[in-house]
């Protein structure tokens, strides 16, 4: 019996955001989803509790209204969800949201084995998964593409540049895992009908008593621009240095 | 008034919608051009539990209400309108008279496996001469003993090839008027029962569609579905809940008119400039985007009605009736967007464009629909 805890955030879909004429963002008529390594964090751990049976609860931080993400993810298996909200909780910094998972986590969900997505399909900071680990002073690995359970140790293979590193450590342990170690399965009605019986822990910010100051300051989002422009030049030798020239000015090389 | 679906209803659509993105838009093309029954994808309906949406939990169903089941056909459609329609005939027309008018034993027998997937349901009701006038109808059942002994030939059976229960009707006293005509229940493999081949339609082609033939097709009375004499008031109880999944369907297909219409207008550059940027492609957009909010709200409203407890045959009629008639509309004006691709096989607005046609047709043409809905209101 593993207790296994996924932890997902609710983050805008991608597919929605525009640019404005002046360059802002425009999330006018956005929708959200639960980012996308989120969702393998979640399968892997049902996964594992199908394989070596368990119990999953999931968890994630954020403003009131990322309230819709619960069903949705307790409709993807996890068996229950804790619900951390507040208004100022929508756009938390990673350090924020790792501390306030990590005091959550650490004295109210007993726990063998974290899952987290390698990093959110917004900002793709990916510090979530090592800093909860550092607070609950428990082992992280991260880059995971394969998780297997051995003898209460937790064996898990690492894509690193040079190749695969396998690795394996005691429980309890978190992993940060990439999109390549599943394929999310999609929810059927069962599912979805199911997810509204199951059991959700509200925590609002007077529950916590930990300092959650933010360390990053953000003075401006824009919409990043893609310029293109059609310069032709001709194939003889000589050409080339206009070739140079033109990548001089436009500042491409120096 | 509450305009807002409720967060269950929000989450069933977007889990169908991820399921029709993964397993059913892939393939929509090939199964449309193949004319290939997507049996794979039904089976995975089934194991989600969405092929029992409406049915009580101890026949195997899932429960929800009728506005939900709507929301997911509509979907469904939205990716492929045959899959919508074989899910939609399976429900409405095939499992909703054995779950409305069936005893406690047929809906042991029959209504559970339907509701669970596991077997599929057709419903044979039109005749090569019996079309929107259901009176016309020629297929007899004289009851012989224990047994009625069923003779006629039924067409246009949707989900006929792959039936494995099929809901028909047949006058048990041709002399009675509509009061002769009766419901029954006949399993695949009765003797006597014949399933022709599927026929190539022009649109919605993976749905299978035959010719059913009752050749002194010999079925116990406890096949009997209601009372001897109810088949008429079946047939339009079953058709009344058909049309909202029909109208559901239109809104699916017409969303995907929009989607595929917005998207490339914006792409398609001439004279120097998006398609989009013309006040007359945007005219269009914007009549399709309105006549598709009206769609949603008639058929939603239609399902809301039925799951009051209300009688819904008029607001099914309308909301069948213009969903349709729109969705005629605008795939015409979406092919008309995409100008010569429009036109090829393998852009989806050509299929739409052919799959909204049969909206018009099946489950109560325009014309019947005007006709009911002109009774309720000259009454």
């Amino acid at each position: 019996m593993i207790n296994i805890v996924s932890c997902f955030k609710w983050v805008i879909d991608e597919a929605y955001v525009r640019a404005t004429s002046s360059g802002q963002i425009d999330l006018e008529s956005v929708d959200y989803k639960i980012s996308d390594y989120d969702r393998n964090a979640i399968e892997e751990a049902v996964i594992i509790k199908e394989k070596y049976g368990g119990d999953v609860t999931a968890v994630t931080v954020g403003s009131p209204e990322a309230s819709k993400s619960i069903k949705n993810a307790l409709s993807r298996g996890p068996d229950r969800a804790y619900f951390i909200n507040d208004t100022s909780f929508a756009d938390l910094e990673p350090s924020q949201t790792a501390a306030i998972l990590a005091d959550v986590i650490g004295a109210q969900i007993k726990y063998d084995l974290i899952i987290c997505g390698e990093g959110s399909s917004d900002l793709y900071a990916r510090q979530i998964g090592p800093r909860l680990a550092h607070k609950l002073g428990i082992p992280c690995i991260c880059f995971v593409q394969k998780l297997e359970i051995k003898d209460n140790q937790i064996i898990a293979e690492r894509r690193v540049e040079a190749g695969i590193e396998i690795i394996t450590v005691p429980m309890p342990a978190l992993v940060t895992v990439l999109s390549d170690i599943n394929s999310p399965r999609v929810p059927g009605l069962k599912d979805t009908l199911a997810a509204s019986k199951k059991p959700v822990v509200n925590i609002g910010k007077q529950d916590l008593s930990g300092n959650y100051d933010p360390k990053l300051e953000t003075r401006e989002t824009r919409a990043a621009s893609l310029k293109r422009s059609c310069v032709k030049f001709g194939s003889e030798a000589q050409d080339v240095s206009g070739f140079v020239q033109a990548l001089l000015k436009a500042g491409a090389i120096r | 008034m509450d305009f807002r679906l409720n967060e269950e209803q929000e989450l069933i659509r977007s889990n169908m919608r991820e399921f029709a993105l993964k397993y059913v838009e892939p393939i929509a093309a090939e199964i449309d051009e193949n004319a290939r029954y997507p049996k794979e994808v039904i089976e995975k309906l089934a194991d989600g539990g969405w092929m029992g949406m409406p049915f009580p939990t101890e026949y195997g169903g899932q429960g929800t209400d009728y506005l939900t089941y709507a929301i997911a056909v509509e979907e469904l459609s939205r990716s492929c309108a045959a899959t919508g329609f074989t899910m939609s005939v399976h429900t409405s027309l095939a499992s909703m008279p054995i779950n409305n008018y069936g005893n406690e034993e047929q809906k042991k027998k029959y209504l559970t496996p339907l509701a669970k997937g596991e077997h599929i349901g057709a419903f044979a009701l039109t005749e090569p001469g019996a079309g929107t006038d259901v009176g016309a109808a020629t297929t007899t059942a004289l009851l012989d003993g224990d047994e009625y002994i069923l003779n006629g030939t039924k067409t246009f059976c949707s989900n006929g090839p792959v039936a494995d229960t099929f809901v028909t009707f047949a006058w048990t006293d041709k002399s009675a008027g509509p009061k002769g005509l009766s419901s029954f229940i006949i399993p695949k493999g009765t003797p006597g029962l014949t399933v022709g081949n599927h026929f190539m339609k022009m649109g919605i082609r993976a749905s299978q569609t035959s010719e059913v033939v009752f050749k002194n097709c010999r079925v116990p009375k406890a096949n009997l579905l209601g009372a001897e004499g109810s088949g008429m008031k079946i047939a339009m109880n079953c058709l009344d809940h058909g049309r909202i999944g029909i109208a559901a369907q239109a809104a699916g297909i017409l969303q995907a008119a929009l989607d595929e219409s917005v998207s490339y207008s914006k792409q398609r550059i001439q004279f120097g400039k998006p398609i989009s940027k013309n006040q007359a492609v945007q005219w269009w957009l914007v009549d399709m985007a309105t006549d598709l909010n009206a769609c949603r709200f008639m058929t939603y409203h239609a399902g809301w009605t039925k799951d009051q407890g209300q009688p819904f045959t008029k607001e099914a009629s309308m909301a069948k009736l213009f969903c349709s008639e729109a969705v005629m509309k605008h795939t015409i004006k979406a092919v008309q967007i995409h100008g010569g691709y429009g036109y090829m096989k393998g852009v989806k607005v050509e299929r739409l464009m052919r799959d909204a046609k049969i909206t018009e047709i099946y489950e109560g043409s325009s014309e019947a629909q005007r006709m009911t809905i002109a009774g309720s209101i000259l009454r």
